[in-house]
């Protein structure tokens, strides 16, 4: 791919980006009972913390439908960057993975997979921000989705809603501390793919807590 | 896919029989298709008399405890661990359920499709004998600690004693008829139906000189193998009857009985004394027998109906409507009384959540609730010929209101409207691609505004006009002010006398249907897209009928007949000359609401596309006549209406 090429895509929106975003425009209604909404639960591996820096490594997500996680409709790509590279020559079988996907097959699919269904993450915001820097030389600006944070979820049925996260004991909200007060095996821990099923078990537990107090649709799921 | 978390859920089960009987790939192709759900202490999962759900269940963590409720009083039955499996009657076929199952402490389940489990069964032995041996010894959870085939044989082979059986409730729960009608060998057919006439009974008993059982003729044998072939009515039974029979003592408990009828697809069981056939019939039990045993008749779903606040129970009573559905499909039940009960089921659910709707709004608008409306459905389910749950139309019709009331009434509307299709969803219904329902702003309006949209259809009749004519045209009111829609009605045929014009542009849409037939008389099949090589039923067969029906009632000025088929009833009354046709032309259209319905139940989808290569000789040639009235209504709408306009 050429200079010119690259330029080029950046401003260009793909044919698929812009079917992802009408399929955006049609809105959730706000009266959907919880147990008929459908997720995306998804998890992000990068090369460090610096979401404008650093690249992703790897990516997994599993569709959750009518209260249901969906193992068929999981996924789970590996990519290739510079810097995994040099380690994969390292550490060759324990990180890296047969078939790195390219982006522009990933983006397709991610977008596909997302229709206009509600994004689920730990810590969301970073995994997004990542995906968008990744997704940005397609011409996507912005995810249209309505997000979810399991972080900001666990929270406020634990806490309330105006509760500062910052005053309380720290990592009491990290999917590690989650899983244990929720009893969830933390099995496949630091992989995509096994964090983002590990989420989507805890969000089935979360949003039968929510149900409980009240939270019973959509709207104030979102709240 | 994501291996790691196929993986995952491979690993565990493989820890457990029958999946480590299972070799890796297709223990992975397992693992694949498996659903995760939470259910929380106390949460149920699912009922007794429930259909089977399509899947089966292993416990990944927590326990839940399968019992039976007799005298209000629970009895547990089982306490499943990790690893047990349970819910396995659905691979028997959509059985109901004999127990209810509910978590007893938060439990994490997976859930294991039917249908990827049905061919493992097939090609490996040692785990479909494995679960033959649970079958057969009445175990309602699969353990763990069964972990070799050597004992799921040795299980297997005292499956006679039936020891499990205790599970199934006692025989007080069912009825069945005490007296039986018999006949000697050497009746002839006729004699047989007269008596089963005169008696008015399903059945009848061929017996020997000590009134011991040979063989059974039921109506539908009479149907399906004698008039169909045309038999001559002396006939001997003998040459009919379905032989050998099944029988068991009246004194066998209940899961005996069942399991039996399950497992040999028969659809009567005869009591003798000593449950042989070598000696006398005692009495004679039907499979309708034992699902009204179950509560599955259609007073007690409409009793329960009635009874309920709770979305989630709804959907569940209409889940076993459905089951009640496909016996009356399987036993050729009138089609009449089976559109009746299925619409009636919908209207009740409709009328439900509509009342539930009203309530949750009630307080947010106080002076708009006050507003008389009227919900009406629209195309099939306006027509009580939705059967099955696909897709939803229906609309709501409010009074004319101040223009200062306008907005906030609308609002209340639909959010009325989306409440409603939301609860209509959740009992399972699909929603209308082209958004013809209640929460969508154009369909919930004032009846001034609704007359002036049929106003404008009938006016200027432009093909989408003429589309929208096709579903609005069929509604049916539902649940409120019944005068509202009474006084739209009465508008469109105001409208209709002095725009006669309008009906010829409708009788030339009911001519645009393709043919179903081409030039050798073969079915036209769909050239391209998923349905690839299959027929639509839909849109070549029943649509036509549908269109011409409606056609042709508006032309009389008929009101309240909806029903496609009734309304061939009214034309047959009303068009003597061609009356046969009328009747034909209506017969046609429940043999095409039946098959479609099967179809549909059989592949849970909308039963639209029909392979003609799975249709037998006798459906195929069935359908085949269904057009023929088709074709000769076309021609009578040709020269009535189309030759009329163009002579204009």
């Amino acid at each position: 791919m050429g200079l010119l090429d690259f330029l080029f895509r950046k401003k260009i929106k793909a044919d698929f980006v812009s079917s992802y975003e009408e399929k955006c425009k049609q809105s959730i209604p706000s009266q959907r009972p919880i147990d008929q909404l459908t997720f995306i639960v998804l998890d992000t591996e990068t090369t460090g913390l610096n979401p404008e820096k650093d690249k992703i490594v790897s990516f997994g997500a599993v569709k959750i439908h009518h209260g249901k996680i969906l193992v068929k409709n999981s996924r789970e790509f590996y990519f290739e960057t510079s810097e995994n590279k040099n380690e994969a020559l390292k550490v060759h079988e324990v990180l890296y993975p047969k078939d790195p996907v390219r982006m522009e097959a990933f983006a397709k699919d991610l977008l596909s997979f997302l229709e206009h269904h509600i994004i689920v993450g730990h810590h969301i915001g970073f995994d997004l921000k990542v995906l968008e820097n990744s997704l940005s030389s397609f011409g996507l600006k912005k995810f249209l989705n309505p997000v979810l944070d399991t972080q900001y979820l666990a929270v406020r049925l634990e806490k309330g809603y105006h509760y500062d996260i910052s005053t309380g004991k720290p990592g009491e909200y990290s999917l590690d501390s989650l899983c244990e007060r929720y009893k969830i095996p933390l099995n496949d821990r630091h992989t995509a793919a096994g964090d983002s099923f590990l989420t989507a078990q805890l969000l089935l537990k979360l949003l039968k807590k929510a149900e409980k107090i009240g939270i019973g649709d959509f709207k104030s799921l979102m709240r | 896919m994501s291996n790691v978390i196929v993986n995952r859920v491979k690993e565990f089960l493989k820890q457990f029989p029958p999946f480590s009987f299972i070799d890796e790939k297709s223990l992975e192709a397992v693992a694949r298709e498996v659903e995760v759900k939470y259910y929380e202490k106390d949460e149920v999962l699912f009922t007794k008399g429930e259909e089977a759900q399509d899947c089966f269940f292993v416990l990944k963590e927590g326990s839940v405890k399968l019992f039976d409720v007799k005298n209000e009083q629970e009895n547990i039955i089982e306490i499943c661990d990790e690893g047990d499996v349970f819910g396995v009657l659905a691979l028997l076929g959509k059985r109901p359920y004999i127990l209810n199952a509910k978590a007893q402490e938060d439990s994490l389940v997976y859930a294991i499709p039917v249908l990827t489990f049905e061919q493992l069964l097939q090609q490996n032995s040692r785990v479909s004998l494995y679960f033959a041996a649970g079958f057969a010894s009445g175990q309602v959870v699969v353990r763990n600690d069964l972990s070799d085939s050597q004992k799921a044989r040795s299980i297997f082979s005292q499956a006679s004693e039936d020891k499990g059986l205790l599970i199934f409730t006692g025989n007080s729960d069912f009825n069945y008829s005490k007296e039986v009608l018999t006949c000697s060998l050497d009746s002839t057919i006729q004699q047989a139906a007269r008596m089963m006439g005169e008696k008015g009974v399903g059945s009848i008993i061929i017996v020997n000189e000590q009134n011991h059982p040979l063989g059974i003729i039921t109506d539908k044998d009479i149907r399906n193998r004698f008039v169909v072939k045309a038999l001559p009515f002396h006939t001997p039974v003998s040459h009919l009857m379905s032989t050998p029979v099944l029988t068991k003592s009246q004194s066998s408990d209940f899961s005996d009985l069942y399991l039996t009828m399950v497992k040999s697809r028969l659809h009567h069981l005869i009591f003798t004394e000593d449950g042989s056939p070598d000696s006398p019939v005692t009495g004679i039990l039907s499979d309708h027998d034992l699902l009204l045993s179950q509560g599955n008749s259609p007073a007690v779903l409409i009793k329960a109906l009635m009874n309920t606040d709770e979305v989630k129970e709804m959907a569940k009573i209409r889940n076993r409507a459905e089951q009640l559905l496909r016996y009356y499909l399987e036993n050729e039940v009138s089609m009449d009384f089976v559109a009746n009960i299925i619409s009636e089921i919908n209207d009740i659910i409709i009328q439900k959540a509509l009342k539930l709707a009203e309530l949750k709004l009630q307080a947010e608008f106080p002076e708009a609730k006050k507003v008389k409306y009227c919900f009406v459905s629209l195309g099939s389910e306006g027509r009580e010929e939705q059967l099955l749950r696909t897709d939803l139309d229906n609309a709501i019709i409010f009074e004319n209101v101040p223009e200062t009331a306008l907005e906030e009434t609308q609002k209340y509307f639909l959010e009325l409207g989306e409440l409603v299709v939301e609860i209509l969803l959740s009992c399972g219904f699909q929603p209308c691609p082209a958004k013809m329902m209640a929460n969508n702003p154009k369909w919930c309006q004032p009846l001034a505004e609704w007359k002036q949209y049929f106003s404008e259809w009938i006016l200027t009749p432009t093909q989408d006009s003429l589309l929208k004519a096709t579903i609005f045209f069929d509604f049916r009111a539902i649940y409120g002010q019944k005068q509202l829609a009474n006084a739209l009605t009465e508008h469109i045929y105001q409208e209709i006398s002095t725009k006669n014009i309008f009906l010829n542009f409708l009788a030339k849409n009911a001519l645009l249907n393709p043919p179903p037939l081409g030039f050798f008389r073969n079915f036209i099949l769909e050239k391209s897209g998923e349905q690839r090589d299959k027929f639509d039923i839909k849109l070549r067969a029943m649509m036509p009928l549908a269109d011409i029906a409606r056609l042709l009632v508006l032309s009389h000025k008929i009101v309240g007949v909806n029903n496609t088929f009734k309304r061939f009833e009214k034309l047959a009354e009303l068009e003597p000359n061609y009356g046969e046709l009328m009747l034909e032309a209506g017969k046609a259209y429940e043999i095409l609401m039946r098959m479609r319905a099967i179809e549909g139940i059989k592949n849970q989808s909308s039963g639209r596309y029909i392979s003609p290569e799975d249709l037998g000789k006798l459906q195929r040639q069935l359908l085949k006549n269904t057009f023929y009235p088709i074709d000769e209504l076309q021609k009578i709408i040709k020269v009535r209406y189309q030759l009329d306009y163009f002579g204009n």
